[in-house]
């Protein structure tokens, strides 16, 4: 049997939640849940794990010691320069750390989150749906797990789901 | 669910050794060396009036805002904030000795030149004794009225119900904010700032109050924390702790915004009568207090609470305040002590006194709290507390 998957698609945020639920009660496993915006009980609901926080905080304390080492060896030790008296040591490298912070951090987190989901110009998308991005909530059900696909087309459709849609799966990609 | 706090005998009586401990701590200081048992006297009152200020600021915040997570902990505030007409009380007895604590009432040649005593009697219009002891008075009139105002509110809510009193509240808290931005400005400008009279910041007070709101909120988590611990609030969440915790987080990258602008702002002016403050906070042993303080109230609750898992702990939630707590007490003792004591000097004095205060404090918290229910029955956003599951 081919790879396929069946998307339920929701317009309200309420009826996706309880709807989630219920689908995890009658003991069918949610492939994931394509949100407009991020919804803690949905992460809570797939029990859902990311790394990502560590990368942003590594990458940040890496941007901490390298722009403040940097500063330091700058205006301290190869070339202190001394105007109006000021200390050359002083607090006021914070700004410049912040900013050096904001910047590294967030680029190296977007870098590492599309290199681990392998996205990026020429990927195949993983689910080729139309309007999957737009702002509807869409529960995607793994096909090659619950293969009663007639079951579970009912139960989306009685939780509220406005379309239920079934799609195939380039068999070459791996996905999560 | 209705239950009402037990003032147990046992800490009744702690309380009382504490403040028997302070007693002593205040009378060997003076017999020691007035001016520093005096300083400390200031300093320590200070604290626990910032404390009592940020808790009643916490309180008007949340009506104004209608917040409902907090609605089930606000008979917490409200009794934190009785401590003020103590706070004025002793405010009053240190005033007494103001003479060594203020070196502008009588500028002395020999530790002013000529440029900074035309400073001081440039000031002298705002500096005056009069003037400053009627601003003392009107400050804490300003305050004592407005805390028992929200607090008959509250008490009469519980009685009769409605919305009435939580309509009233909210406008009253609206009155109470405005008049606290202002007096509580000039107040810390008039008892802290004005130790150093040559030196001025315009954005110490802003500090001040953000320390205030800060330690008040982190006060009130802490209670929030030990009263949980030994049975009371069972009904509290994951929710409420990550709610809690996103208060003191928040509010400590303030306090480090405001701490750091005050500092950014001299280093860049360069103003000779500016940087004084700084040039002597650091040097020698005061700039470890100097960088200890911002430790203690910024990176340890910054570092441990930016993980989501340790925010919803309560026992780390309740240690980090601890450190912010004592975090507050040396970010007073650094803008007070050496303008007048000069030197680094914690002995006996310092933590009698210190334990003393907080003996006075924990006693008049504990008999307001156990004075009315535990949890407001009749707050119109009550149930939404109880019931709080995030968003």
């Amino acid at each position: 049997m081919s790879n396929y998957r069946i998307l339920g698609v929701y317009n309200n945020e309420d009826k996706l939640l309880s709807s989630i639920h219920k689908i995890q009660e009658s003991g069918i496993t949610i492939h994931d849940v394509i949100t407009p915006y991020p919804i803690h009980e949905v992460i809570e609901a797939l029990k859902l794990k990311t790394r990502l926080p560590v990368v942003a905080f590594i990458s940040a304390i890496f941007a901490l010691f390298g722009t403040g080492g940097f500063l330091y060896w700058t205006s301290v030790v190869n070339y202190p320069l001394v105007f109006g008296g000021k200390p050359q040591n002083t607090l006021s490298f914070i700004i410049v750390i912040f900013v050096m912070l904001i910047n590294v951090t967030a680029v190296v987190t977007i870098l590492s989150f599309f290199i681990r989901d392998r996205k990026g110009p020429g990927a195949v998308p993983y689910l080729d749906y139309k309007g999957i991005s737009d702002d509807r909530y869409v529960i995607v059900v793994d096909g090659k797990i619950n293969t009663n696909e007639q079951v579970v087309s009912d139960l989306l459709k009685r939780e509220g789901a406005v379309e239920v849609a079934q799609i195939g799966v380039p068999e070459t990609k791996a996905n999560h | 669910m209705d239950r009402k706090f037990v003032f147990r005998p046992v800490l009744r009586y702690t309380t009382y050794g504490l403040m028997a401990m302070g007693i002593i701590a205040v009378a060997t200081g003076f017999l020691a060396n007035g001016e520093r048992a005096l300083a400390n006297l200031l300093l320590n009152n200070f604290y626990f009036l910032c404390l009592a200020i940020g808790a009643s600021f916490f309180l008007a915040l949340q009506y104004i805002t209608q917040a409902g997570w907090s609605a089930a902990f606000k008979r917490i505030p409200e009794s934190i904030s009785a401590y003020i007409p103590w706070a004025a009380l002793i405010m009053i007895l240190i005033m007494i000795g103001m003479k060594s604590l203020y070196p502008w009432i009588q500028p002395d040649e020999h530790s002013f030149d000529e440029h900074s005593m035309h400073l001081i009697e440039h000031k002298s219009p705002f500096l005056n004794v009069p003037f400053f002891l009627i601003r003392l008075v009107i400050y804490f009139t300003v305050w004592v009225f407005m805390t028992r105002l929200l607090r008959k509110y509250s008490l009469k809510e519980d009685i009769e119900g409605g919305m009435i009193y939580f309509e009233k509240s909210g406008f009253y808290s609206k009155v109470y904010i405005f008049t606290l931005a202002l007096t509580f400005s000039l107040a810390s400008f008039d008892w802290i700032m004005s130790i150093d009279p040559t030196w001025f910041s315009t954005i110490f007070a802003l500090k001040n109050f953000i320390t205030s709101f800060y330690h008040g909120s982190a006060l009130i988590v802490l209670i929030v924390v030990i009263m949980h611990h030994y049975g009371y609030f069972q009904f509290i969440t994951d929710a409420h702790w990550q709610d809690f915790s996103k208060y003191v987080f928040i509010l400590s990258i303030m306090w480090a915004y405001f701490w750091f602008s005050q500092y950014l702002l001299i280093w860049y002016a360069n103003i000779p009568e500016e940087t004084v403050y700084y040039v002597h906070r650091l040097t020698g042993p005061w700039k470890t207090v100097f960088y200890l303080n911002l430790i203690l109230n910024w990176t340890v609750p910054f570092v441990v609470l930016l993980s989501n898992y340790f925010a919803r702990k309560k026992m780390v939630l309740g240690i980090v305040i601890v450190f912010v707590l004592i975090g507050l007490w040396i970010d007073i003792y650094e803008q007070i002590m050496p303008g007048t004591i000069g030197d680094v000097k914690i002995g006996f004095t310092e933590i009698g006194t210190y334990l003393g205060f907080a003996g006075l404090f924990i006693y008049i918290f504990l008999r307001t709290l156990s004075s009315a229910a535990l949890i407001p029955a009749n707050h119109p956003l009550l149930q939404e507390s109880l019931h709080h599951t995030g968003h």
